[in-house]
């Protein structure tokens, strides 16, 4: 039992070998891939996924899925270009109650799932919709173009070359999302009512309230995601969200997470989306069609949640071995 | 006796006074339908009420479908039937997807023009109404070479796949650069919407700027966003034409980003198609003989006019694309149509 | 999942098992999902006659009944993998792949209309198949391999076929979706749905492979311990589930006259609020063991004739889909109402 087998238990080892691979791979075919200019462009895409990814892993956490990630995010996105458009609100104020709004979007989600009983997959269905008709229904479609330059700027510009600004509000929520997760009793309560929900309730974890907390979250961080991205964008565009879905579980899944709720972890998350940005870069500087990039996603996800059946098998093996 | 006479003298003069009311305005009820909702359409909402205005006809309104999908437009269209709307501009969802639907429009009474983009022949529609889009791509391209002096590896970004127009502008584009001797190394297509065009635009120039010395755009979205791409790594070597008249778009060409930019003209296939309708409600019907221009998907085109556009004309744009509109409404009923009346 | 009545015992296949008996031993029917969604129904309809010019015009009602049976389709393709137990995410993907095989049948490989129809259906089973044992075989839940499926099938898809349709269809397609009987009211497409849907329920009540899907997906231990395949049910049920895509699939390139990609969205992603919006109004639960084909029917059809009437009231196209968001939130809370009470007067 060497260090090297001890680390490959862990969720990080194995995306981080892939990653690394990945992009001694891609570089040696075309150096540009690691020009400071690419790695500016792959950080403007990790940066937002990241959330994406990280907004479905609290919910994967507590034995749930959030099928409204997208949708949230959108109502918040265009919400945040609206007010400031409209109602000519500075960004930092737009940007606090679009946040507020992702927060509450969440919070009814989680509200109706813990007081109904009803499965997250129906009610975020559901809200899924509702969500995206309110976006409809307030943008006709229309995207706002009236974002102001300090916006854009934040959205595009970098502060430490290569580093683009966007980097910062999603390594701070990284760090978050671990510190809660490890250290916090939210974190380790989000945890075990995914793990084993009676045995929870049993020790006295209220059960409502902690699913209500990840699903606030949940729509937090799908909400900052839309934000950043209209930075990106430079425009308010109501169809923001629309493809979230299979991203938003891709990357957790890749990082280890356990459907069925109680393990994941942040920094295989946080890994499994550079996997997924660099393959999708990867198959545009190749030329390679770009219709394969939902193959690629659809097949690296059936891998993923192989890969982590097996570990589950192997590790219930060696506990009832070693018991 | 005389009271009664009296009153119904009044009543006969209200009624006729009524009747010549309701004459002078129309009961043509127009729906201007894009494919979904993009920006090129914003304009025909506009021309949708000016052409009401102008025309006196009932309504013309412009009506969007949710999302660029087939069924979505296909519901729409079947809606506006039982509203009562009884003329329609249709850009479709499909060229040939539509042609079912816009069948069940005619079938209905409803004269039917294919806008800003063809229905594959044979159709119900009466004629097609749109820009050339290969005739435009084309100029494009030339324009492009033209600012790229010898130089010869261009980039194409284009719209939907499933836009009738973008095959045509793929074509064109290739067409042109092949009679001077230059090479399309890359198309990229369907990223006619900001995440997407955003990602590959940026992914491909990130890796590949020094393989391309010019850039043709024909669609709206990546025209945005290559311009925007470009001034943000402040490249000017790179020449680019764009398409449409977005603020960053014509905002990039005065700033030297980009060398000019091919208008199309929706408001005027708007306005135009918005009178023609109402005319062929009226008793006018369709000349077969007309000098209709012909394009891949059908025989029945006429060109609503196109115009480069480049820094020295780029305040004036507006009213270049209006004498085109006058003008071709001018010839319109003379040239294409049979009216008796 | 969470635990509902999943414990039910699926001896009356179709029936709900939560309706309190009459002296017949018959449940009461106005007591049932059904007869609510046809309440709902007959409200809506007048309604929307009174209010709107129109609604019940000819054409209205044949683009209504055009719609609402390629909604019931796709209703009915989901209901049958709810059922046991799991879900079917990639319902879009295998329709739109089994309308392309169609296409790719006539245009390419020159197959008459009839052999070609077959194959396209034959796709769409056998894409349900590769759903079906991949899930039984991975012991995984259905969500994440038909999430994951459903970008497989449309990326090989569009892959294979460059993005481009088929357009060359011979008329007999578009023909048939333009045809109008009964005074112009009634299309074909009706009748199909309708046919496909009493062959389910003959499947569902009738027969043994329709009781033992009911009896795997309600305990699939239990089940199994009395002799039944639950891993061969299971398969066969996503088969249908495939089956029935592609039927839907087909009946859409009627309407359209043509095989397009994009007949059901990115992914097929469109195609996921219909088929979950006819069973779970319908009555199905998605925690398996209970049918309800005629809920399902009736749930698409509430939902089709809802979307039609809000756009004849010119509501807004861009609010409908909130709406209907609002439609299937309302609707589950109130089965979940409707069955607590009736639990509640089963315990007194």
């Amino acid at each position: 039992m060497g260090p090297l087998s001890r680390y490959a238990r862990t969720d990080w080892f194995g995306p981080l070998l892939v990653t690394v691979l990945a992009i001694v791979i891609v570089g040696a075919f075309n150096p540009s891939f690691l020009s400071p200019l690419n790695i500016q462009v792959l950080l403007l895409a990790i940066s937002v996924n990241a959330l994406i990814a990280f907004s479905q892993m609290i919910i994967i956490a507590v034995g749930q899925m959030n099928l409204s990630v997208g949708a949230i995010g959108g109502l918040a996105a265009i919400s945040f270009a609206g007010m400031m458009q409209v109602w000519g609100l500075p960004a930092p104020v737009a940007a606090v109650l679009a946040l507020l709004i992702g927060l509450g979007a969440g919070m009814v989600n989680g509200a109706f799932i813990a007081w109904t009983g009803i499965s997250a997959f129906v009610i975020t269905l559901a809200s899924l919709s509702m969500f995206k008709g309110i976006n409809l229904g307030i943008t006709q479609a229309q995207p706002f173009y009236g974002i102001p330059d300090a916006v854009k700027a934040f959205g595009n510009t970098t502060f430490i070359d290569p580093l683009p600004w966007l980097v910062l509000p999603t390594a701070l929520v990284a760090a978050g999302l671990w510190f809660l997760l490890n250290r916090q009793a939210l974190g380790r309560f989000i945890l075990a009512v995914g793990g084993n929900q009676h045995a929870a309730e049993l020790s006295g974890i209220s059960v409502g309230f902690t699913v209500v907390a990840a699903h606030a979250i949940s729509g937090l961080l799908a909400a900052l995601a839309g934000i950043m991205l209209v930075a990106r964008l430079q425009i308010g565009q109501p169809t923001i969200g629309d493809d979230w879905l299979i991203l938003s579980f891709a990357a957790p899944v890749i990082g280890g997470a356990v459907l069925s709720g109680g393990h994941v972890s942040v920094s295989a998350t946080l890994l499994g989306v550079v996997i997924v940005a660099i393959i999708t870069q990867a198959l545009v500087l190749f030329n390679i069609d770009p219709f394969l990039v939902q193959v690629v996603l659809g097949v690296l996800i059936l891998w993923a949640v192989g890969i982590n059946r097996l570990r589950e098998l192997r590790l219930r093996k060696a506990a009832t071995a070693g018991a | 006796m005389s009271r009664h006479v009296r009153k119904a003298a009044v009543l006969a003069g209200l009624a006729l006074l009524a009747g010549a009311g309701t004459a002078a305005a129309d009961d043509t009820r127009v729906a201007l339908v894009p494919g979904g909702p993009h920006p090129y359409f914003s304009a025909w909402e506009q021309a949708g009420k000016d052409a009401a205005r102008d025309f006196k006809l009932a309504a013309a309104d412009y009506k969007v479908p949710q999302k660029w999908e087939l069924s979505t437009q296909n519901q729409l269209l079947e809606s506006l039937v039982t509203q009562g709307y009884n003329a329609f501009l249709v850009f479709p969802g499909d060229p040939v997807g539509s042609v079912s639907t816009v069948a069940e429009l005619a079938d209905s009474g409803a004269p039917v023009i294919a806008t800003a983009g063809c229905l594959k022949d044979p159709s119900e529609a009466q004629f097609c109404l749109g820009t050339d889009v290969g005739n435009s791509a084309y100029l494009g391209t030339k324009e492009l070479l033209k600012a790229m002096a010898g130089k010869k590896r261009i980039l194409h970004v284009t719209g939907f796949l499933v836009d009738p127009n973008t095959q045509l502008r793929i074509d064109a584009v290739e067409k042109a650069a092949k009679e001077d001797g230059a090479q399309v190394v890359q198309v990229i297509a369907d990223i006619d919407a900001p995440e997407p065009a955003e990602e590959k635009i940026n992914a491909y120039l990130a890796a590949h700027a020094a393989d391309v010395d010019g850039i043709i755009s024909t669609a709206w979205v990546p025209s945005v966003v290559a311009a925007n791409a470009l001034r943000r790594i402040g490249d000017k070597r790179i020449q680019m034409v764009a398409i449409d008249h977005d603020e960053v778009v014509l905002k990039a060409i005065k700033d030297g980003f980009l060398h000019g930019t091919m208008l199309q003209n929706p408001y005027g296939q708007a306005y135009i198609g918005s009178h023609v309708v109402d005319r062929l409600r009226n008793g006018c019907t369709i000349k077969a003989d007309a000098p209709w221009k012909t394009n891949a998907l059908t025989n029945h085109f006429v060109d609503s006019g196109t115009v480069f556009v480049a820094a020295d004309k780029v305040d004036t744009y507006v009213s270049a694309m209006q004498d085109i509109t006058k003008s071709l409404l001018a010839s319109f009923d003379a040239t294409y149509l049979n009216c008796n009346s | 999942m969470h635990a509902e009545d999943s414990a039910a015992p699926p001896s009356h296949a179709g029936s709900p098992q939560a309706t309190p008996r009459g002296a017949s031993g018959r449940p009461r029917f106005w007591l049932t999902n059904e007869f609510g969604l046809i309440v709902l129904i007959a409200v809506f309809v007048t309604a929307f006659g009174l209010l709107t010019p129109g609604f019940l015009s000819p054409f209205n009602l044949f683009a209504l009944g055009r719609t609402a049976a390629i909604n019931v389709m796709i209703g009915l393709s989901m209901m049958v993998v709810i059922v046991t137990g799991g879900l079917n995410l990639a319902v879009g993907a295998i329709g739109v792949c089994a309308a392309m095989a169609c296409g790719w049948l006539i245009q390419d490989a020159g197959l008459p209309w009839p052999l070609a129809i077959l194959g396209g259906l034959a796709m769409g089973a056998a894409l349900g198949f590769v759903n079906g044992w991949t899930v039984v075989r991975s012991g995984l839940h259905s969500f994440i391999i038909t999430l994951a499926s459903m970008s497989i099938f449309f990326g090989v898809m569009i892959f294979l076929s460059r993005g481009e349709s088929y357009r060359e269809l011979p008329s007999v397609f578009s023909s048939f979706g333009r045809l109008r009987f009964l005074d112009g009211t009634l299309s074909p497409l009706v009748l199909v749905a309708v046919a496909v849907a009493v062959l389910l329920v003959v499947l569902y009540r009738f027969t043994v492979a329709g009781r033992e899907m009911l009896a795997a997906g309600a305990k699939p231990e239990a089940a199994a311990l009395s002799g039944i395949r639950v891993d061969r049910v299971f398969i066969y049920c996503h088969m249908l589930s495939g089956l029935l895509a592609g039927s839907a699939a087909l009946m859409l390139v009627a309407r359209n006259g043509a095989a397009l990609p994009s007949m059901a969205g990115q992914l097929g992603q469109d195609w996921l609020l219909p088929a979950f919006l006819g069973p779970v109004l319908g009555g199905t639960l998605l925690s398996g063991g209970r049918v309800s084909v005629v809920g399902t029917v009736l749930g698409a059809l509430l939902v089709t004739l809802l979307t039609s009437g809000l756009l004849l009231l010119q509501v807004g196209e861009f609010w409908v889909q909130a709406f209907l968001g609002l439609l299937l939130l309302l609707a589950v809370l109130m089965d979940m109402a409707r069955r607590s009470f009736l639990a509640r007067r089963r315990m007194v």
